[in-house]
C-alpha cells in the first residue's frame, strides 16, 4: 500500500526514478555527480592513493572514481545510489549516517572512503533479504511504528544492528548505552528502545 | 566566522602501512597532517581553517594497533581504538581507570574508530580557537576566551598563560594517574615520554597540546604494572551523557593499606590546558586515613591558586568535589 | 511503554457544545448557499461521539510511509537526483550586521565548472504592501483562502502556529462569529493600518541582520568547486550597530539592532531605552516596575487582585533562545520544465508551501509543484517550506531550467533554521489561601531576532490566563530587535515558555500554602467553556473566547493514581549520599485545532481508495491518521486505501498548516465531511443504478449494497464515471477552498469522487492540555541531574493513534526537558558571532538523558467542539509541561529560587548550592 510512485505522467520525475535507478547498478559511468576539476590532484604525488578504488558494499563488488577527500557517506550517497544513509550533521555528533565497516557501527560522515577498500560495508539497503524479508532490526522497527520523522532512523537502525553483534540480550539500559551514539530530534527514544528490545529478541529468534 | 564550512578542500592522500613508511612521508611533506581515527582532524578540514596539502592515513599500519602485555603491564598500539581499550579483558581487569575513561569518551561510533593515541592528542575545544579565531594558540597575539565578554565557562582556571583553553581528553588524566609513558618516534629515532610531562601547558608552547613536534609519531603507550588492580576512581562531569566534552573529569589511582592511603596520583583534566596532576595532594594524603576529613584537606589544596574567569568560577567547587570524591572513591553515576 | 487509552469515564459523554449547530457545511460569508443555487442544508445535531464504536480510529497499525523508512527508500529533499545536476553553497555573513557595499565575483565566475551567482538583486521584488501586517493571532489571508495571492510567505509561517483558533478570514471562514481573536495575540498597535511594513527577511540579503545570514549563491558542477567560488568572491561590508542580547539593546545609549530602531511595537519599530536608574534596580535583582514597555494588555484588575491575595509569589527568569533543529536540514533541489517549477524540498505544510514558494520565487502559484514525500522534522521551523528554497529555484531559473540541488549544512541550519526566542522575564503571582490564583502579572522581554514582533511573549501571558484561569491578569512586553538568527515559532511557541515560567511559582506557592502540588492545579484547572485571553487597553471589556473543552483535572488525576503520587511526593528532599530527590507535577496547554479546510478522495475502478492529502509528512502520522476518518466512516477496507500525498502535481486537498497542533483535529473533520459527501453520492449512485431510495442504500464492506443489489466498490467506481456529472467529481461544492477544486478538476473522472469542506460548528476554540509527573535525582556535588521518570497524561479529545500519540507526548515532554537541562546557544556579544553551533556545544538531548521508560495515559474523552470524531491535536499541548516539570523537581529537590535560569546547567546548581543563593548571572543572555 505503499504510494511511493509519485509520477503520474511527469516524464521528468520518470526520468529522476530512472537514474536512481541507475545509480544503485552503475558508479564510474559518465554520470557521476560532483566529479570535477578541483580536487583532481593532476600530477598526483608518488605513491600517493589511486582515485578509482573497487568497495565492497552490501556484498557488491562497486568500482568508483573517488575524490582523495571524499567521506564515505558522500560516496554512498552520490555515487552509489544509496542515500538511505543521511547526512544529519556531517560532523560525526547525530548518527544518521551510521554504517557498519566490518559488522562495526561507524559515522559514514567521517570516514575516508579511501580508508575502507578491502573491508565490508553494509548499509541499511543491504539488511533486507534479496526477497524483500526485512532484517530483525527493521522487522521491529516495522511491527512497533518505530520512529516519527525517521530521518535518524536507518542510522539508528545500522547501529542496533551492530550493537546487537557485540550484546545480543541487552537490558533496556545497556542498549539505550549502545545506541546512544544517534539522535532523534523527534526524541522518540522511548518508542526507539521498545522497538530495538524487540529487535534483540527477534535477533536472538531469528 | 563563516563564509564558507563544510566542504573539505581537496588534499593528497597518502595510505603508508608501517612505521618507517609514514615517519618517511612526514619527513618528505612539510605540510602534511596525521590521520588516526579523524575524528579531531575531520572538523579541522571541514571547517576549512586546516589546509594541509598531504594527509597521512594511518589505518593501514598495523604496528600501531594492538594490546600486548609486557613487565606486569600492557602496551597498546596508537591507534588501537577505545572500544578496543575500554573491552580488553586484561586492561579491564588491571587498568580499569582506563577503560572506564575511553568507554566513556563522546559515542560509541566515535569510541569504535577514535583511537587512544588520538584522543590523547587530540586538540583543545576552546570555541574560539576551534573556529579559527586568530588567537595566541593560531599564532596570533590575543586571548578572545579571556575579554570581559568573552564565554568561558568551558575554560581554565589553573596554569593559565595568556592562553585559557583546557585539555578536553578523559583518557589523559586516566594514563597520567597510572604512570603511562607515550612512546615517540621520529627520522631520529625513538624516545619515551612520562605521560605527565608528554601534556604541556602554553608556558612551554602555547601552539602545542603536547610534546609532540612536527615530524613526531606517537607509537604507543606503555602501562606499567605499579597501579595494576589498586584501587581507582574515574569521574566525568558534562552537560550530556553522550557526546560531550568533560567539565571537569577526575583519575585517581590510591593503593590503600586497610584504611591508609599509601601512595596516590590524583589528576583532573578540564581545568588547565593540560591535565593537572595534583602532586601536592598527593603528597598531603600519602600515609593519612582514607576518610572525609582527608577528602576536605584535598579538596582545600587542589585549587589553591586558582584564578576563575567571569563564567567558571564554578570549577573551583566542582574540582574540589571530585578531588573529595575521588579519595572517598564513590559517587559517581551507575549508569 | 504504552498503554492502552482508557475509555472515557462514566457520565463524561463527549457532549456537543451548546449553542447554535451550524449548518453541515458553512458557506462563506458572501458567498452564501442561497447564492449558489442551493438550499441551505438542514441543521444537524451531533450525537455523542463515543470512540469505543470506532474500528480504525484509536488502533495502532503501520501507516503506509513505514516500509519505505526502515528499507531507506524514502526519499527526503536531498535523496533526489537528476541529469546534469548542478550543486549550489551559501556565501554567508561573517558580520553580525553589515550593509553589503559590493559583490566582486568575477575570479569565481571566470572558474570553470562555475556557472551562476546568485544575489539578492536577483531575487523578486517584494509583494506591495497589502495594509498591515498580519496581526500574531489571525490567519494571512492567502493562506486560509486556499492561496491566491502569495503575500509575504514569510509572515504566513510567522503567524502560523498561532493562527489555530483565530477566525479564518479567507472565504467560508467558520470561526465563532462574533467571538473576538485573543487579545494577547494582537496588540494594539498592530491594529493601526497606516504603519509602512518593516523591511523584511529574503532568502538573500542586501543588508545582513545577522552572522550567518546568506548574502549570495554559487552553482557549479560541485559542492568542492562551489566552495572554492565562493571563498574566490569579494564582497565589501558597511559595518552597522549590532546588539546581541536584548538587555544590551535597552540600555541608555545602547546600539540599536535594525537601523530603524531596537523594539518591534505590533508592526512597527520604535526605540525604547530604560534609564541607568532602571539598570541599576534590575542588577540589584529587583525587575523595574516603571520600565516602559511595547505592548500591555490586561484583564480584570491586577492591583485589585494581588490586594486579595493571601501570598503573593513572584520570580525573575531566564529563558534562553534555542534553534529548531531539525535532524533534515532544509536542503532543497530545484528544476524547471514546460515553465513549471518543480521544488523538492523539505517542508511541514505540502498544500501550504505552493503559495509561499509561489511568493519567494515570483511566480503565479500554478506554476509550482512541490514535492516533499518525507520531511525530517520541522518544529515550527518549515511550516510553509523555507524562505531559501527560491535559491536553487531561481539558480536553476538561470541556467534554463537545469537542477540545482542545495545541500544545507548543520551549521547553515543553525544559523537560518529558526530559533525560539528567548525571555528576561518577571512574573508575579497571587494565591488565596484555597490556591486560587487572584492575579497574574507579567513583564516579559522577548529576543525577537531581527525582523519582526515573534509575540511568544505575548502569548506566554495569555496562557497563563487560561491555566489558572486568572481572573485578573496583566502583560507588559517588549520585543527587541537583536542581531541573531530570525525567530519563528517553535513547538508550543510561547506555550513552553510559559509552563517554564509561572509552574515552577504555583509549585512554590502550594508549598508555602500547605497545599497539595495535584490539589493547587485542580482548583485553578479550566473546564469547558472557560474563557480566558488578555485585551488591550482600549478594548478592556471586550468578551473574551472560551475553550471547547478541557479535562486537565480528569488528567492531573489518572496521572496521580499512575504516578503514584501520593506515595512518591513523600520523596521530595529525600538524600542519600550525594544525591537528593526531587518529585513533581506540572501542566501545559496549547492551541490543538483548526476548521475549515477539505477532504478529498476517489474511489477507483481498480477497487481502491485513493486519498489525496495536502498535509506534510512530518513524522507526527497525521497524513495518515487523518485519512483512516474516511475508511472509518464508509466501512471501506483499509487494505484497498492508498494514501496520496507529498506531490502537488497529483491533486492534494486544500489543509490546515502542520502547526499549531491543527491538523488531528482540521482533517478529522474534514475527511469525516468528504467520507460523508461520498457516502451520499454511492447511495445516489446505487439508487440511481439500481433503483430505490437512495437512504436504503448501505456503504461498507465490499461496496454498496441494498433493495435493488449491490455494487462492488470497482463497479461503483465505472458506473460513476459512465454517469459523469457529481458522481465522479465534476460536479463539486461550490464552498471548496480553491486548491481543492483544482485538485478535484484534474482528478474527475477517474471513479467515485468524495470531497467536501469542514463545516461542522464549532463552539470556542480548541485547546489540549497535558499533566506531568516526574522524579529527578540530582548530585549536589557536582550539579548533574537525571530525570529518572516521567508520566504524561493528556486531554486530547479522542485517540486517533495511541502509539503515535505516546510519541507526542514523551517527544515533546523530552524537547521541554531539553530547554531546561542543556539546549542553548552562545554567543560573543562584542563581536556579535556564535561561537557554539555544533550539536555537542547547543546540545539537544541524547536517548540517555533522561528516562526510557516513560509512562502515558489519555484521558479520552471526545472534545465536543469536534462533533464528529472527537479529536484534538497533541504536538505542543505536551511540550512545556516537560520542562516545567523538571525544573519544579530540581527545585523541590534543592530549594526554590535557586534557579532562575534556563538551561540549569550543573554549575548553576553546585555554586547555588555552595552559597545558598543565585551566584550566577540570572539575565545575562546566550552565555
Amino acid at each position: 500500500m505503499i504510494d511511493q510512485g509519485m509520477d503520474s505522467g511527469h516524464s521528468r520525475r520518470a526520468f529522476i526514478k530512472g537514474v536512481i535507478a541507475a545509480g544503485a547498478t552503475v558508479s564510474a559511468s559518465a554520470y557521476m555527480f560532483r566529479t570535477t576539476i578541483l580536487g583532481q590532484n593532476s600530477g598526483s604525488l608518488p605513491g600517493s592513493v589511486e582515485r578509482l578504488i573497487t568497495l565492497d558494499v552490501n556484498g557488491q563488488q562497486r568500482r568508483v572514481d573517488v575524490l582523495k577527500q571524499e567521506t564515505l557517506a558522500t560516496t554512498l550517497r552520490y555515487k552509489l545510489g544509496l542515500t538511505g544513509t543521511k547526512l544529519g550533521c556531517d560532523r560525526s555528533e547525530c548518527g544518521a549516517c551510521t554504517v557498519l565497516i566490518d559488522d562495526i557501527p561507524h559515522y559514514a560522515c567521517s570516514v575516508l572512503t579511501h580508508s575502507v577498500r578491502g573491508r565490508k560495508v553494509q548499509t541499511v539497503e543491504g539488511l533486507a533479504a534479496p526477497d524483500g524479508t526485512l532484517s530483525p532490526v527493521q522487522q521491529a522497527v516495522y511491527d512497533g511504528q518505530g520512529f516519527q520523522c525517521a530521518f535518524c532512523m536507518t542510522g539508528f537502525i545500522m547501529a542496533t544492528t551492530g550493537f546487537l553483534k557485540t550484546n545480543p540480550n541487552p537490558t533496556r539500559a545497556e542498549l539505550a548505552h549502545g545506541i546512544s551514539g544517534n539522535l532523534c530530534r523527534c526524541a522518540d527514544y522511548n518508542k526507539i528502545v521498545d522497538c530495538m528490545m524487540n529487535a534483540a529478541s527477534l535477533s536472538r529468534g531469528a | 566566522m563563516p563564509v564558507i564550512r563544510d566542504v573539505m578542500p581537496a588534499f593528497e592522500l597518502f595510505q603508508p602501512t608501517s612505521i618507517a613508511d609514514t615517519l618517511g612521508l612526514l619527513d618528505r611533506h612539510e605540510n602534511s597532517w596525521i590521520m588516526a581515527g579523524g575524528l579531531d582532524s575531520f572538523d579541522w578540514l571541514k571547517d576549512r581553517i586546516k589546509r594541509p596539502e598531504v594527509v597521512i592515513d594511518l589505518g593501514g599500519v598495523a604496528e600501531l594497533r594492538g594490546i600486548r602485555e609486557a613487565d606486569g603491564g600492557v602496551e597498546i598500539g596508537a591507534n588501537t581504538t577505545l572500544t578496543e581499550v575500554a573491552g580488553h579483558p586484561v586492561v579491564k581487569d588491571k587498568f580499569k581507570l582506563l577503560a572506564e575513561a575511553a568507554g566513556i569518551v563522546a559515542s560509541p561510533q566515535i569510541r569504535n574508530q577514535g583511537s587512544l593515541g588520538g584522543n590523547v592528542a587530540q586538540d583543545t575545544r576552546c570555541h574560539y580557537y576551534r573556529a579559527g579565531w586568530p588567537c595566541y594558540r593560531a599564532g596570533g597575539n590575543i586571548c578572545y576566551a579571556d575579554t570581559p565578554t568573552a564565554v568561558n565557562r568551558e575554560h581554565a582556571i589553573l596554569e593559565a598563560d595568556r592562553c585559557v583553553a583546557v585539555s578536553p581528553s578523559d583518557t589523559a588524566p586516566a594514563l597520567i594517574a597510572l604512570d603511562a609513558q607515550m612512546v615517540v618516534r621520529n627520522g631520529d629515532g625513538e624516545r619515551v615520554i612520562p605521560a605527565r610531562d608528554f601534556f604541556i601547558g602554553p608556558w612551554l608552547d602555547i601552539t602545542r597540546m603536547t610534546m609532540l613536534e612536527r615530524g613526531d609519531l606517537l607509537v604507543s603507550i606503555r602501562i606499567p604494572g605499579t597501579f595494576a588492580g589498586k584501587p581507582h576512581y574515574f569521574e566525568k562531569v558534562r552537560d550530556r551523557q553522550v557526546w560531550d566534552f568533560p567539565l571537569v573529569n577526575v583519575a585517581s589511582t590510591m593503593p590503600t593499606n586497610g584504611n591508609t592511603i599509601e601512595d596516590a596520583r590524583i589528576v583532573i583534566g578540564g581545568v588547565a590546558a593540560r591535565p593537572l596532576r595534583l602532586v601536592a595532594v598527593e603528597d598531603a594524603i600519602r600515609g593519612r586515613a582514607r576518610n572525609e576529613e582527608t577528602a576536605n584537606l584535598a579538596a582545600e589544596i587542589a585549587t589553591q591558586g586558582a584564578a576563575p574567569l567571569r563564567h567558571n568560577a564554578y570549577k573551583i567547587p566542582l574540582m574540589q568535589n571530585l578531588v573529595k570524591r575521588a579519595i572517598r572513591g564513590e559517587g559517581q553515576w551507575t549508569s | 511503554m504504552a498503554q492502552t487509552p482508557q475509555p472515557p469515564a462514566p457520565g463524561t459523554p463527549g457532549t456537543p457544545a451548546p449553542g447554535t449547530p451550524a449548518p453541515g457545511t458553512a458557506p462563506a460569508p458572501g458567498t452564501s448557499a442561497q447564492a449558489l443555487g442551493t438550499p441551505p442544508p438542514p441543521a444537524q445535531v451531533f450525537p455523542p461521539v463515543d470512540p469505543s464504536k470506532f474500528k480504525l480510529i484509536g488502533q495502532n497499525y503501520q501507516t503506509q510511509d513505514l516500509m519505505a523508512k526502515v528499507t531507506g527508500k524514502a526519499r527526503y529533499a536531498e535523496d533526489y537526483r537528476a541529469e546534469g545536476m548542478l550543486f549550489c553553497k551559501l556565501m554567508l555573513s561573517p558580520r553580525p550586521h553589515a550593509r553589503i557595499l559590493s559583490i566582486d565575483a568575477s575570479r569565481a565566475l571566470a572558474m570553470p565548472g562555475v556557472h551562476a551567482v546568485l544575489t539578492a538583486d536577483d531575487l523578486p521584488a517584494p509583494p506591495p504592501p497589502a495594509g498591515p501586517p498580519p496581526a500574531a493571532g489571525s490567519v494571512p489571508s492567502a493562506a486560509a483562502a486556499g492561496g491566491v495571492a502569495p503575500t509575504a510567505p514569510q509572515q504566513q509561517a510567522a503567524n502560523a502556529q498561532r493562527a489555530a483558533n483565530a477566525p479564518a478570514a479567507g472565504p467560508g471562514a467558520v470561526g465563532a462569529p462574533g467571538t473576538p481573536p485573543s487579545a494577547a495575540a494582537v496588540p494594539p498597535a498592530q491594529q493601526t493600518p497606516q504603519t509602512p511594513p518593516i523591511p523584511g527577511e529574503f532568502a538573500l540579503a542586501k543588508e545582513a541582520m545577522y552572522e550567518g545570514e546568506p548574502i549570495l549563491a554559487v552553482a557549479a558542477d560541485s559542492e568542492e568547486l562551489a566552495a572554492a567560488a565562493i571563498e574566490a568572491i569579494r564582497v565589501t561590508f558597511a559595518p552597522l550597530d549590532f546588539v546581541i542580547d536584548p538587555l544590551d539593546g535597552l540600555r541608555p545609549g545602547g546600539p540599536n539592532g535594525r537601523t530603524e530602531g531596537n523594539v518591534f511595537v505590533g508592526g512597527e519599530v520604535k526605540t525604547i531605552k530604560w534609564t541607568a536608574a532602571q539598570f541599576d534596580e534590575l542588577a540589584a535583582g529587583r525587575f523595574p516596575q516603571d520600565a516602559e514597555h511595547g505592548d500591555l494588555t490586561s484583564w480584570g484588575n491586577v492591583e485589585q487582585g494581588f490586594k486579595e491575595a493571601d501570598l503573593i509569589v513572584e520570580h525573575i527568569h531566564y529563558q534562553q533562545s534555542t534553534v529548531h533543529q531539525p535532524l533534515e536540514t532544509r536542503s532543497a533541489m530545484a528544476y524547471w520544465q514546460n515553465g513549471k517549477l518543480y521544488l523538492h524540498g523539505s517542508t511541514q505544510s505540502v498544500a501550504r508551501t505552493v503559495a509561499a514558494v509561489a511568493g519567494w520565487v515570483g511566480i503565479p502559484q500554478k506554476d509550482v509543484v512541490i514535492i516533499s514525500e518525507y520531511t525530517g522534522g520541522g518544529f515550527g521551523s518549515k511550516i510553509p517550506g523555507a524562505q531559501t528554497m527560491a535559491i536553487p529555484a531561481l539558480l536553476s531559473k538561470k541556467l534554463n531550467g537545469r537542477p540545482v540541488m542545495m545541500r544545507i549544512t548543520r551549521e547553515e541550519e543553525t544559523y537560518i533554521g529558526r530559533t525560539r526566542p528567548g525571555f528576561q522575564a518577571w512574573a508575579k503571582m497571587g494565591f488565596k489561601k484555597d490556591g486560587r490564583v487572584t492575579a497574574v502579572d507579567t513583564f516579559i522581554i522577548e529576543d525577537s531576532g531581527p525582523y519582526r514582533r515573534q509575540g511568544d511573549n505575548a502569548q506566554a501571558a495569555n496562557l497563563s490566563t487560561l491555566l489558572y484561569t486568572a481572573p485578573n491578569a496583566r502583560f507588559r512586553g517588549l520585543s527587541v530587535a537583536t542581531n541573531t538568527p530570525p525567530r519563528t515559532s517553535q513547538r508550543a511557541p510561547g506555550g513552553l515558555q510559559s509552563a517554564i515560567l509561572f509552574e515552577p511559582l504555583v509549585n512554590k506557592a502550594a508549598k508555602q500554602l500547605g497545599l497539595d502540588q495535584v490539589e493547587i492545579r485542580k482548583i485553578n484547572a479550566p473546564v469547558n467553556g472557560s474563557t480566558f485571553g488578555l485585551n488591550p487597553p482600549a478594548q478592556a471589556n471586550r468578551p473574551r473566547p472560551k475553550i471547547t473543552s478541557s479535562y486537565l483535572k480528569e488528567a492531573l488525576d489518572r496521572g496521580a493514581a499512575l504516578f503514584n503520587w501520593e506515595e512518591r511526593k513523600q520523596r521530595n528532599g529525600q538524600r542519600i549520599g550525594t544525591k537528593v530527590t526531587g518529585v513533581a507535577v506540572s501542566q501545559s496547554t496549547f492551541t490543538a485545532g483548526s476548521t475549515g479546510v477539505d477532504g478529498l478522495f476517489v474511489i477507483k475502478p481498480d477497487g481502491k481508495m485513493y486519498i489525496h492529502q495536502g498535509i506534510g509528512n512530518l513524522g507526527t502520522h497525521s497524513v495518515i491518521d487523518t485519512a483512516r476518518v474516511i475508511a472509518e466512516v464508509l466501512e471501506f477496507p483499509w487494505e484497498q486505501c492508498v494514501v496520496v500525498w507529498g506531490n502537488t502535481s497529483q491533486g492534494v486537498a486544500w489543509s490546515s498548516i502542520q502547526a499549531g497542533s491543527q491538523t488531528t483535529h482540521a482533517h478529522t473533520r474534514a475527511n469525516y465531511a468528504a467520507a460523508m459527501a461520498g457516502k451520499k453520492t454511492l447511495q445516489e449512485l446505487a439508487a440511481a443504478e439500481m433503483g430505490g431510495n437512495a437512504d436504503a442504500y448501505r456503504v461498507g464492506g465490499s461496496g454498496v449494497s441494498g433493495p435493488g443489489g449491490s455494487l462492488t466498490w470497482a463497479q461503483a467506481a465505472e458506473r460513476a464515471i459512465a454517469r459523469g456529472g457529481k458522481f465522479d467529481g465534476h460536479e463539486v461544492p461550490a464552498d471548496l477552498n480553491a486548491m481543492t477544486k483544482a485538485s478535484a478538476a484534474a482528478l474527475a473522472g477517474l471513479g467515485v469522487m468524495g470531497v467536501a469542506r469542514d463545516g461542522y460548528p464549532r463552539d470556542g476554540q480548541t485547546y489540549g492540555f497535558v499533566a506531568g509527573f516526574a522524579e529527578v535525582e540530582v548530585d549536589v556535588e557536582t550539579g548533574v541531574y537525571r530525570v529518572v521518570d516521567y508520566v504524561g497524561v493528556a486531554d486530547v479529545g479522542t485517540v486517533v493513534n495511541p502509539r503515535s500519540l505516546a510519541a507526542q507526548i514523551f517527544g515533546g515532554a523530552i524537547q521541554g526537558m531539553s530547554h531546561v537541562r542543556s539546549q542553548k546557544m552562545v554567543y560573543d556579544t562584542h563581536y556579535g558571532v556564535a561561537i557554539g553551533k555544533r550539536m555537542y556545544q547547543n546540545k539537544p538531548p541524547t536517548i540517555l538523558d533522561q528516562s526510557v521508560d516513560m509512562k502515558w495515559e489519555a484521558v479520552n474523552i471526545p472534545d465536543p467542539g469536534n462533533p464528529v470524531v472527537g479529536a484534538k491535536g497533541i504536538g505542543e499541548p505536551g511540550i512545556g509541561v516537560g520542562g516545567a516539570v523538571v525544573l519544579c523537581a530540581l527545585a523541590n529537590a534543592i530549594g526554590d529560587d535557586l534557579l532562575k535560569r534556563t538551561p540549569v546547567q550543573p554549575e548553576h546548581i553546585v555554586t547555588a548550592l555552595r552559597e545558598g543563593r543565585v551566584t550566577y548571572e540570572p539575565l545575562t543572555a546566550y552565555i
